[in-house]
């Protein structure tokens, strides 16, 4: 096969945005895309809130700055969001360019919406499926770059990395069951998050943390892997999402006696209803909300959908019109699996693990530890998130860091020449051959991946919710590390080569249980709250600058337990403050 | 290594989706009857002993049974095609697009104004 | 609650032909086709190969046929089923396994008529105007999530496979009614041939089938209308 100058693993949002900048920097270059599904059915396909961008005359850099940094309670890298919130609109308005279908005003302007967390309407929004239109946007216009050579349906099990240098990927071809080690001078990871290392959360089965753990793997570290965070409001059961822009709309959270219950934990005082106010109750930010429904239940004040603790999410004032015209994906789906029409009727709904704050580390520029490695999305960790990402920032950061991504890889590779190590890439892919064999050698029915996995998601619920405690990590932390020794003995009851979905199920839980060591890992050692992660501990419900202002950083050891350092943050631009929402949060802003 | 069941010469009897189709498109066989008939009716002009044997044909029972057929194909043609109309031909004014049911209504009136209008010509008034 | 399930095998490495095999599955109210076919594989039979990703229709991995018509797995639910349950790979495409079927076919059509907007842009750090009702014109032809269900329901394209099909077509049709796109004339060739919109005979089935209500029938059936009127300024002009 030939080699590549930039290859791209991931078909999502930030895969394809890297892959069109790479194509755009260099109209010759040899570009590869690999995706183990094909791209239009990435998890990007499921966002359905919008994208946030600077864009009203009343808005400004620093607004988005200040609230994005506070969101992420100044564990951002801020020359990194300072960066960000400058290119956004402009990332947008591209996408614009590009066909994608922008809800308007009546006089044509794109129109933004409210979003949790962000002081100024400053969300651009597709309907409710802002997500699907932009992936699609972006697919399709990847298919006028010829240069862009397409692998749908190659799972990459591996890097090939000689000497600290990339020399490109080792990847199995899903309809042959073959393998092949494909060279290239630069990779950009770009594989989404890990949501499915937990049971109850909002992301697609894909989802599994895959390229976190190949990069991890080759020692670069996992960084912030401790800030996970839950969605308010995912429905009970499935997990399945529903948005955010359902509460910027105007939509309200009553516990079972009908009562607006986030009042009562710093986001009040109450607004009127149909009036939502931006950073107040309903807009508060996730981890506040999620936070307050686990109270909630721990009083005994929510109610019941077929076994699970909900809330519920009242829209009905909003009217049918005006639900199917700004929430037609939202009504159908709470009509098709809860069996709700929310035109008459109260929402179940409960928080659910939604998305990886943390991942791979990267500098500002996308670049890894590993020359001609970089990492974009949702798999990567730039700095822009901090302990909490506010929702609409993430579909942004696609944009801006997936272009940035594939503009720096592309010119790494046209004036760098990396040793390629042929004999090396062959010693991988045999090793990788001889382990897949092993995996599918016989029916034998051993320890199964199934039983592992349920385990695993489990034991993740169990110890690192919502709310964590020292005692719970330990024990989530023993089992993880307990089932990577029994994954050791697993087999695969399928034999065959062609479309292997239980052994790709099989290699998808190996990435999972890496992950889930640094993500266990990392919240045993941050003993303090801030953002998405809390503590119950004694002396560690608060936020303890002194000693945790800064990043974790997870490293992987091959026959021993991984270990964990800290890093400075960059606070150059905005010193810490308090984080707070609501009336409070009005106050500490007047001071 | 693949397959790949080919269609079978009976597909659309596989479900009444299918069948509703086929059938409008078997419409057209007794409309042919009937254009062929209306055809042999002006050729017969020429003579009156061909315009007689004409009418006596037209009387058939058999013909009366095709042709009375002919007459409900082109209502349930009319129903089809009145129904897919809209989305072929979707009209808008200003922001909201002409519901389906209005376009429909508007295409049975004038439907039914033709034929009045019929009536009126040849049935001598209504 | 449970329900035999039968699902049409196919294991190329093991037997030549494919072959029904049944399953007995728990559900309730709330278990979903793709809800069966995870815990078959989980707990019965992990050899049963099919593909999904989102569970919440809007990805278009899952589509098979559910007794005969094609569905989207993770939004179609057993209990509409009180009788019998058969899922076979969906129709008219290749089949390489099991229920996974070759999508490229699929895929080369829609990247047959160039879906992607054409045009330059006046001014590259602005956004185009367009009003609700420009958008409303092409909206809902943009809701295509490339399931290729409505190629399963299609006749025409299970007779002639080179047919562009209805899912490419809508998609095409939403670019040319884009008023910010100026590559229709780009696009109208492709639909103007026989393996264009002209093989469609107004079945409609596809349309029916859609999970998304982007009734990609009259997507194509408008881009009749379409394409008669650009062959006829093409006769003129060729003419002249
Ligand atoms: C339900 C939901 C709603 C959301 N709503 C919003 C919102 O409103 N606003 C917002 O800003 N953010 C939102 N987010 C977050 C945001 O959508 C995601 O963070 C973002 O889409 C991730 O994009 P990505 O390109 O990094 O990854 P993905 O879109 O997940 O793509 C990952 C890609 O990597 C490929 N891949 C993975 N592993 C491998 C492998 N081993 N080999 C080959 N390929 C591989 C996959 O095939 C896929 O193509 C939402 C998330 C969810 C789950
Ligand atoms: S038009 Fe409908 S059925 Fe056809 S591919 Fe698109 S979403 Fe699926
Ligand atoms: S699994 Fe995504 S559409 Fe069904």
């Amino acid at each position: 096969m030939q080699q590549f100058e930039v290859l791209v693993v991931g078909g999502g949002g930030a895969g394809l945005r890297a892959a069109i900048a790479a194509a755009e920097t260099a109209p010759e270059g040899r570009i590869a895309l690999l995706s183990k599904v094909y791209p239009m059915r990435s998890h990007t396909v499921a966002a359905e809130g919008g994208a946030a961008a600077v864009t009203r005359a009343d808005d400004s850099y620093a607004a988005h700055f200040a609230d994005t940094v506070a969101g992420g309670d100044w564990l951002a890298e801020q020359g990194v969001v300072d960066y960000f919130v400058k290119q956004a609109y402009q990332e947008l308005v591209q996408m614009e360019h590009w066909g994608c279908p922008w809800s308007r005003q009546a006089n044509g302007d794109v129109q933004v919406r409210r979003f949790g967390g962000m002081k100024t309407e400053r969300t651009w929004f597709a309907a409710d499926k802002t997500g699907f239109h932009m992936l699609h946007t972006l697919f399709q216009t990847s298919l006028k770059h010829s240069n862009i050579q397409r692998f749908d349906e190659f799972f990459v099990v591996d890097l090939l990395v000689n000497d600290g240098e990339i020399n490109g990927v080792l990847a199995l071809e899903i309809s042959t069951g073959e393998l092949h080690a494909i060279q290239a001078k630069t990779v950009i990871m770009a594989t989404g998050g890990a949501g499915r290392v937990f049971r109850f959360n909002t992301n697609g089965g894909i989802v599994t943390g895959d390229g976190m753990a190949m990069a991890y793997r080759h020692g670069v570290a996992l960084r912030d892997m401790e800030f996970v965070q839950y969605h308010p409001t995912g429905l009970p059961g499935s997990g399945i999402l529903i948005t955010e822009a359902s509460r910027g709309e105007g939509g309200v959270l009553v516990n079972k006696d009908g009562y607006r219950y986030l009042q009562d934990y710093g986001l009040g005082p109450e607004t009127p209803l149909g009036k939502p106010e931006n950073k107040y109750m309903e807009l508060g930010p996730r981890d506040k909300l999620s936070q307050a429904f686990w109270q909630e239940q721990q009083r005994g004040r929510t109610g019941n959908y077929n076994g699970s603790d909900v809330v519920y999410l009242d829209l009905r004032h909003l009217g049918k019109d005006y639900l199917y015209e700004r929430l037609p994906f939202i009504c159908d789906l709470a009509k098709s699996y809860v069996n709700i029409d929310p035109v008459t009727q109260l929402i179940p709904i409960r928080p659910a693990v939604h998305y990886t704050m943390g991942g791979i580390e990267t500098n500002a520029q996308t670049a890894t530890s590993i020359r001609g490695l970089y990492a974009v999305g949702e798999c990567a960790s730039v700095g822009l998130h901090g302990a909490n990402r506010l929702g609409s920032n993430s579909l942004t950061e696609l944009l801006v860091f997936g272009r940035l991504a594939g503009e720096e890889a592309m010119r790494h590779a046209r004036t760098s020449a990396p040793e390629m190590d042929q004999t090396k890439s062959a010693q991988t892919l045999r090793q990788w051959q001889q382990k897949l064999q092993t995996l599918t050698a016989s029916k034998a029915s051993g320890v199964t991946w199934v039983q592992l996995k349920r385990e695993l998601v489990q034991t993740m619920e169990d110890g690192c919710g919502i709310y964590r405690t020292e005692s719970g990590l330990q024990a989530s932390l023993a089992k993880v590390r307990q089932l990577k020794q029994q994954y050791q003995q697993v087999q695969v009851g399928d034999t065959s080569r062609a479309y292997n979905t239980d052994l790709l199920q099989c290699l998808e839980l190996e990435f999972c249980l890496d992950v889930a060591e640094a993500i266990v890992l990392a919240s045993l050692e941050r003993r303090e709250s801030r953002g998405a992660h809390q503590r119950l501990d004694e002396g560690m419900t608060a936020r303890n600058d002194q000693d945790f202002l800064r990043h974790s950083q997870v490293f992987f050891q091959s026959q021993a337990d991984a270990t964990l350092t800290w890093q400075a943050v960059d606070t150059s631009l905005s010193t810490p403050g308090e984080r707070a929402y609501g009336a409070q949060g009005q106050q500490s802003e007047a001071r | 290594m693949a397959y790949k069941p080919n269609l079978q010469r009976t597909w659309w009897l596989q479900h009444r989706f299918f069948r509703a189709y086929m059938l409008r498109e078997a419409t057209v066989l007794p409309l042919v009857f009937l254009l062929c008939s209306l055809l042999a009716g002006v050729y017969s002009l020429t003579s009156a002993d061909a315009f007689i044997a004409w009418q006596g044909f037209m009387a058939k029972p058999w013909v009366i049974v095709i042709h009375t057929l002919a007459l409900l194909a082109s209502f349930y043609h009319a129903l089809t095609f009145f129904q897919l109309f809209p989305r072929v031909m979707p009209i808008r004014l200003g922001d909201k697009s002409v519901p389906a049911v209005v376009m429909i209504a508007a295409q049975w009136s004038g439907t039914l104004t033709v034929i009045a209008l019929f009536l009126w010509l040849f049935g001598g008034g209504l | 609650m449970h329900k035999e399930i039968q699902i049409k095998r196919y294991l190329p490495e093991e037997h030549a032909e494919p072959f029904w095999q049944t399953f007995r599955v728990p559900y309730d109210e709330t278990t979903s086709v793709l809800g069966a076919l995870n815990y078959i594989k989980e707990e019965l039979d992990s050899t049963v190969s099919f593909r999904w990703s989102c569970r919440m229709a809007i990805c278009g991995s899952c589509g098979y046929m559910v007794n005969g018509i094609p569905k989207l797995g993770c939004k179609d639910f057993v209990r509409n089923y009180p009788a019998a349950l058969r899922i076979e790979p969906l129709a008219h495409f290749t089949v390489e396994r099991d229920l996974m079927v070759a999508m490229d076919e699929f895929l080369q059509h829609l990247e047959a008529v160039k879906p992607y907007l054409i045009a330059e842009p006046s001014e590259p750090h602005k956004p185009h105007r367009q009003t609700p009702a420009q958008l409303a014109k092409y909206k809902q032809f943009a809701n295509c999530i490339n399931c290729g269900l409505c190629y399963a329901a299609c006749p025409q394209f299970g007779l002639n496979p080179e047919f562009v099909g209805p899912g490419a077509i809508a998609l095409a049709h939403r670019y040319n009614l884009d008023s910010r796109d100026q590559g229709k004339a780009k696009r109208m060739p492709v639909l103007n041939t026989h393996d264009g919109v002209w093989s469609c005979t107004f079945v409609g089935f596809c349309s029916d089938v859609c999970p998304k209500g982007v009734d990609p029938a009259a997507a194509v059936n408008q881009g009749k209308v379409e394409s008669a009127k650009s062959m006829l300024i093409q006769m003129f002009r060729g003419g002249a």
